[in-house]
């Protein structure tokens, strides 16, 4: 269903941050990116959508291409691919449910989101979303008036709302503290689970992606350097995909961290 | 990890830079006070001037006569409010037109800036100035051209902080696939609009102020008042009038202080 075809990104300033990727995820995986920073875990997930464009090779999603796609085309590309954020992106002076209409704005006409008119049926929606991640009581609420953990979720229901049929999380739990990134991340699993929502998460803590991923894909320098499952892999995996030994600082529980 | 080092670094030396832009300073303050004349002499003998003694006794009896005072300050109010409205309200859509952050592309961007720019380039009292010639002195000319000046200010103070807004929400909205605009007044929108009332706030209150000046050039208002009496020579009621207006302006000022730290 995602397929990059020897995907290329340069940033203005001549950054290459994606060289040569090719890669292929099927429909319901749940993938886990993982990389130092800078290695183009970001770039990945931002060319799928075309937040980023490719600056050479074709990515296509259901077969349809990204890579210099219109303006329209890229609107209708977007709309099924859902997008979480490391710093959840909420407008703050805002409502909970306002934050989650967000995600009906591909879906409804441009005139009614402008004004805020949004249709019953699309409300109805992102309740529908608040409650699937368990929040639905504070759809009234500020969004800066919620934790960090909660702001999240709000994030997914965002995501939600769009009905997507993927998902992508750009380092979800980097801003959370250790017992609220796994619930954020078994939120992201069950979602993955019980609608079949393909899912690629972006993750720097190694064993949460051990312990959630399906199918592990590492880049180093913008390049992918291993991608398998999740069963095979070791630490010397990891170490061949860091260029360095492991340390506590990549891990989110350990023995001496138990803050 | 590099070694922590214990010796102090040695104090930098003045900039030689710092006291060639000082001495230009001075003489170039000096040549230009020769150039116009300017002393402190003058300055003092224009306090003995028999000017002054005739701004004393206020004749509060006419102040508050309601014909005298009354209903032109009305007038300038009148003015102050419709001015804010029109031009704040016109102010929205071309502020977000004029951002980096918002704008809908480069060509609406650089021509609604340069507009703008040229609007802002001609002083208030120069567009008063026109409008009464062209559209006939009173109100209704002086309405316009703080309309005018209410734009050019709300639309300099609120792009630049819808400038400064976070992106992040933006970038989400664009990620779900919205338009231009909905992305915009759902992700950029409540970040500003308090700012955006606070701005208003303090364009009414610059407008209250302005319509005094204005009054001077014929374009209605409680500045008519002022005029008129100063052609007379009746600087007692002049005094009176500039007290009125002070105290107005002062507790117009704390209102709106006390709102926009309520605002933001």
């Amino acid at each position: 269903m995602i397929r990059f075809d020897n995907v290329s990104v340069t940033y203005r300033g001549g950054v290459k941050a994606l060289r040569g990727l090719d890669l292929t995820v099927e429909e319901g995986e749940f993938v886990v990116i993982v990389g130092l920073s800078g290695a183009g875990k970001s770039t990945l997930l931002r060319a799928l959508n075309g937040l980023v464009p490719a600056t050479e090779g074709s990515i296509t999603v259901n077969e349809t291409e990204v890579v210099g796609a219109s303006a329209a085309k890229l609107r209708e590309i977007r709309s099924k691919i859902g997008m979480i954020f490391q710093t959840f992106n909420l407008v703050h002076r805002t409502t909970v449910l306002n934050n989650v209409l967000m995600g009906r704005l591909s879906a409804v006409p441009a005139w009614r989101s402008t004004f805020g008119l949004w249709p019953e049926k699309d409300r109805e929606k992102a309740m529908q979303s608040l409650e699937r991640v368990g929040i639905v009581e504070k759809a009234y609420v500020r969004a800066s008036d919620l934790s960090g953990g909660q702001q999240q979720r709000v994030g997914i229901a965002r995501a939600l709302a769009q009905d997507p049929l993927i998902m992508l999380a750009d380092e979800p739990v980097a801003a959370l503290d250790p017992i609220t990134s796994r619930q954020v991340m078994t939120d992201l699993q069950r979602i993955n689970e019980d609608l079949g929502i393909t899912t690629l998460v972006n993750l720097h803590f190694l064993d949460l992606a051990r312990e959630y991923g399906k199918r592990l894909i590492g880049l180093r320098e913008g390049e992918l350097v291993f991608d398998g499952d999740i069963a095979d892999v070791t630490d010397e995996t990891f170490q061949q995909i860091y260029g360095r030994s492991i340390t506590e600082e990549d891990l989110l529980t350990t023995e001496t961290r138990n803050d | 990890m590099t070694e922590i080092s214990n010796s102090r670094p040695v104090r930098p030396r003045p900039k030689l830079r710092t006291f060639l832009v000082a001495a230009f300073l001075i003489v170039f303050t000096v040549f230009s006070a020769r150039k116009v004349g300017f002393s402190f002499s003058t300055f003092w003998e224009m306090w003995s001037n028999p000017l002054w003694e005739k701004f004393w006794p206020v004749p509060w009896e006419w102040i508050f006569d309601r014909h005298n005072v009354v209903d032109p300050l009305l007038e300038t109010f009148q003015i102050a409010i419709i001015s804010t409205l029109i031009g704040c309200s016109l102010a929205l859509p071309i502020s977000f037109a004029i951002s980096s952050l918002t704008t809908p592309n480069r060509p609406t961007y650089f021509v609604t800036k340069a507009v703008m720019n040229i609007v802002r380039a001609i002083p208030d009292l120069f567009w008063a100035k026109l409008l009464v010639t062209a559209i006939g002195i009173g109100a209704f000319a002086g309405s316009w051209a703080l309309s005018i000046f209410s734009l050019a200010v709300m639309v300099k103070l609120f792009s630049e902080t819808i400038d400064g807004a976070d992106p992040r929400p933006l970038e989400a909205a664009r990620a779900a696939g919205g338009r231009h605009a909905p992305s915009v007044s759902t992700g950029v929108f409540p970040t500003v609009f308090p700012a955006y009332v606070a701005y208003a706030l303090y364009v009414f209150e610059l407008n209250i102020r302005a319509s005094i000046v204005l009054g001077l050039v014929g374009a209605g208002g409680i500045g008519r008042v002022v005029e008129a009496q100063r052609q007379y020579f009746r600087f007692d009621r002049v005094l009176g009038v500039l007290l009125i207006i002070f105290v107005i302006v002062l507790v117009i000022e704390q209102v709106s202080v006390a709102l926009r730290k309520r605002l933001i």
